[in-house]
């Protein structure tokens, strides 16, 4: 079995070396790689495993969807010309003040929706093009946001990796509100002042003569009320659990989106800023279905549990050493999947050894999301380079001026493993 | 030129797609739409649906069939449901077998084979689980839906950002909203688990139940494993039944139902009826995340080189060797713990006694293979066969 | 229920814009992704996965 499941991924890396040569991009390379590993495994398998593969993250994908259709609604209303011209009017004197709301602003909707990509495309452009506004370069901007926005998936109270594990191994989803907040907003806080505290004073008649002119017939509360309607309905659901129906996160964002048309002081062509929501997504959708349809064949094949069981046979002093790398590089191959893979038996393994099973799996659930902009997914990194319209290198540019952050992050969450025990007395919190 | 090429290129790529749809749609709906054959046993005097306990879940797809094998003796009511996590296929086929040969000779057993039926029409994306299993029987093959652990989104969809359940207020991760082990005890107005949990709850307590017994398997990494997990009010004869299976037939444990996990059979049926609960897990080595190959194979033979890789490094919490865990055996555990139990149950609520025939033993299930104990549909009058 | 029907139009409208961006692009590659993307959209609103 062993060297079934190691040809099969030796095959898969083959055909994708092989496409990418022939100048195949990164996504269909990827449905290569998939389908060269399915005839690798057993000839011609059921078609029925494509189409499984691709609705691993169908959920997901409409939650991007719709939440960007929102937001360039929202644009093309005016609306987000509107905020950034309101909120540079207020903060442009105090930077310290500006970076720690904008902090808030960025942590709220991953920490109520337990998504960084709703962050990202919700708040991203908005926050991005205020940072920029302060004389941060593009690179830190990116870096911010995405780092902003991975530590706002952590943040409690939904951080879905921990509650994947959480359920996989028979815990409770209970006491994980302060360690997972003092990690999270440290984080958080860290990676917007470490890149975003130098810059240039804003200057205010300069930047307002840059901006656009919000359209005409603008006001504060048309801009406002979507995200009060999307906001209110998400805490709706929350304080009123039983008597709110479900509505699910594409819904809310279509009703937002749809108060967003209602308001708009001009009409929207809708069916164009849907075409356009959906080109401008294409990479990163398309590489989720894509990679769903890999996890299929990697399942299938055996390739995914020899990668998951040569992980969690490593000797535990190395994984100490080594998780900071694992839990990222696992989130950008799998993403969520990452947290039953391999966070339920590490998670196992760790209370086996003595260690507090919560504080261990606040440390690895925030070490996840740093993955989300790794290869081959690089999901939320791409929507954060969209978001704020970093043109330079993705890896030279963007992900290398991540490194330091995310370096001080995935050393707290290993710091919340190996001294599990003794930081306990978080959950009494 | 360059145009035209882009139109066939397109073409060719519009075929092949239509192709892989057509054909994967197809293996869908057969999956979706096969029907499951049932003999009822000369025990079962009755068929009726979860609807009827309560109406509105009538004609959905959980309107799952309900066999009442009475024995016109008084005495106590036994609950035994199947499939609440359809890819755990042991515990349908053991609740399918009990309906096809037992019955009860005092007091009554109530059996639902698929308690979840719509995550029995589903596989799980990503993780290539085979849409169908076999089982060799003594007049051909048998076939059997593979399903998921949790309902079908066909069924149930969308979920919520967050499941908060009902009534603790415990938050858990957005899926586990169709997860029916999750949901219990369930709300009239919720979603599909959430109904389908609260019409058992009705069942309950119309039939009287006096003890139910929810049926799972488990992967070896998981804690709770080869166990029963037992709510305070069936304690003593959880513990008696787990001593007495352990010292003379198979290793069996025991767990005490804990109060901090909510929305669980074990815990939520004790505290809101007045049938204590008690949930048996058997060892599933599919379900493990380290396994190797996923197909049907190893679904029922339950033997996986990755898997003993993984128990040599002592991540496992049950053991394995190269025997593996087949399907005969797991349903067997389940089948003799259940026999086992009523024994215990009778011997310490005489005034409730279950006594129950037709059990094959746990070495007539392991020698014969569970398929000897199926019975041909087709050489039976039809209004004795149902369909799952 | 009203609910999930919302939820079929959502994917169908959303399909129907990955349809005709297939249509409309010229790279055959990126027309290629739009299709393999369409897939379990289509798959779900005739209600078979």
């Amino acid at each position: 079995m062993y060297a079934h499941a190691g040809i099969v991924l030796g095959v898969m890396a083959g055909v994708f070396a092989l496409a990418r040569l022939f100048k195949i991009t990164t996504e269909l390379s990827m449905l290569a790689a998939a389908i060269g590993g399915a005839i690798a495994h057993g000839g011609l398998i059921s078609p029925r495993h494509i189409a499984d593969g691709a609705f691993t993250y169908f959920d997901v994908t409409l939650i991007f969807i719709t939440a960007t259709f929102f937001m360039n609604l929202l644009k093309h209303a005016g609306g987000v010309d509107y905020i950034i011209r309101g909120i540079i009017n207020r903060f442009h004197r105090h930077r310290l003040l500006c970076l720690l709301f904008l902090t808030l602003v960025m942590l709220v909707p991953g920490a109520l929706t337990g998504s960084g990509s709703v962050t990202v495309l919700v708040v991203g452009t908005l926050v991005g093009t205020v940072l920029t506004y302060m004389g941060i370069s593009k690179d830190r901007v990116a870096a911010i946001i995405f780092l902003c926005a991975a530590m706002s998936a952590a943040a409690p109270p939904i951080n879905l990796w921990a509650m994947m594990a959480a359920a996989g191994s028979n815990m409770p989803y209970v006491g994980f509100f302060l360690p997972l907040g003092v990690i999270s907003v440290l984080g958080a806080l860290f990676s917007m002042f470490f890149l975003g505290w130098k810059g240039t004073p804003v200057q205010l008649d300069k930047v307002m003569a840059e901006l656009p002119e919000p359209a005409q017939g603008m006001a504060g509360w048309k801009v406002l009320l979507p995200f009060v309607v999307f906001f209110g309905l998400v805490l709706a659901g929350r304080i009123w659990p039983w008597t709110m129906p479900t509505l699910g996160l594409p819904l809310m964002f279509m009703i937002a989106a749809a108060v967003t048309v209602a308001v708009s002081p001009k009409r929207l062509p809708i069916f164009t800023v849907a075409r356009e929501t959906v080109q401008g997504l294409l990479p990163l959708i398309g590489v989720m279905v894509v990679v769903g349809i890999l996890v299929q064949i990697m399942a299938l094949s055996g390739a995914r549990g020899l990668i998951s069981l040569g992980v969690v046979t490593l000797p535990l002093p190395v994984i100490f050493a080594a998780l900071w790398l694992i839990l990222p590089f696992s989130e950008g191959l799998v993403q969520y999947a990452a947290a039953p893979l391999l966070g339920v038996p590490l998670i196992l393994l760790f209370n086996m050894k003595g260690i507090n099973p919560i504080i261990a799996l606040a440390g690895m659930a925030v070490m996840f999301p740093i993955g989300d902009m790794l290869p081959p997914t690089t999901v939320v990194g791409r929507a954060t380079t969209m978001a704020v319209g970093f043109k330079g290198s993705y890896y030279r540019g963007f992900v290398k001026r991540c490194l330091i952050p995310a370096a001080f992050i995935l050393l707290l969450g290993t710091l919340y493993i190996i001294f599990g025990n003794e930081l306990s007395f978080l959950v009494a919190g | 030129m360059k145009a035209n090429r882009e139109w066939i290129i397109k073409g060719i790529a519009l075929a092949v797609w239509a192709g892989v749809l057509v054909s994967s749609g197809i293996a869908f709906a057969q999956h979706r739409q096969y029907k499951e054959a049932v003999v009822l046993g000369a025990g079962v005097v009755d068929v009726r649906t979860l609807g009827d306990y309560f109406e509105p879940l009538k004609g959905t797809t959980n309107d799952c069939n309900i066999y009442i094998l009475d024995s016109g003796v008084p005495g106590g009511t036994l609950l035994i449901m199947g499939a609440v996590h359809a890819e755990e296929p042991a515990t349908n086929l053991a609740a399918q077998l009990i309906v096809e040969n037992a019955s009860a000779t005092t007091g009554r057993i109530i059996v639902a084979i698929h308690e979840n039926r719509s995550g029995s029409t589903v596989t799980r994306p990503g993780d290539a689980y085979p849409q169908f299993f076999t089982i060799e029987t003594d007049w051909g093959e048998k076939k059997f839906r593979m399903g998921d652990r949790w309902a079908n989104p066909l069924d149930s969809w969308p979920d919520p950002e967050t499941y908060v359940h009902y009534p603790s207020g415990q938050l858990l991760a957005y899926m586990d909203v169709r997860n029916m082990n999750r949901t219990w005890p369930g709300r009239p107005n919720g979603s599909l688990a959430e109904r389908t949990s609260y019409a058992f709850m009705r069942l309950i307590e119309e039939e009287g139940v006096d003890l139910t017994i929810d049926l799972h398997e488990a992967e070896l990494e998981y804690p709770i494993i080869g166990t029963i997990v037992a709510h305070q009010g069936a304690l003593d004869v959880a513990a008696m039944v787990s001593m007495m299976l352990t010292a003379q037939e198979f290793t069996i444990g025991m767990e005490i139902s804990p109060l901090a996990l909510h929305g669980l059979s074990h815990r939520e049926i004790g505290d809101f009826s007045d049938s204590p609960c008690i949930l048996l897990e058997a060892p599933e080595p599919f379900l493990d995340r380290v396994r190797g190959v996923t197909d049907e194979a190893l679904l029922l033979t339950g033997q996986d080189e990755f898997v003993m890789k993984a128990g040599e490094h002592g991540l496992l919490y049950w053991p394995i060797d190269e025997n593996g865990w087949p399907i005969d055996i797991r349903v067997a555990r389940h089948v003799r713990t259940i026999e086992k139990i009523t024994e215990l149950w009778t011997r310490f609520h005489p005034d409730e006694a279950m006594v129950v025939a037709g059990f094959p033993t746990y070495n007539e299930m392991v020698e014969l293979g569970v398929g000897h104990f199926f019975h041909d549909p087709s050489t039976v009058s039809q209004d004795r066969v149902a369909f799952e | 229920m009203t609910i999930m029907i919302v939820y079929y139009a959502i994917t169908a409208f959303f399909g129907a814009v990955l349809f005709w961006n297939f249509v409309k692009s010229k790279d055959v590659q990126k027309a290629i992704l739009y299709l393999v993307i369409l897939m379990p959209f289509v798959l779900r609103v005739f209600r078979l996965k």
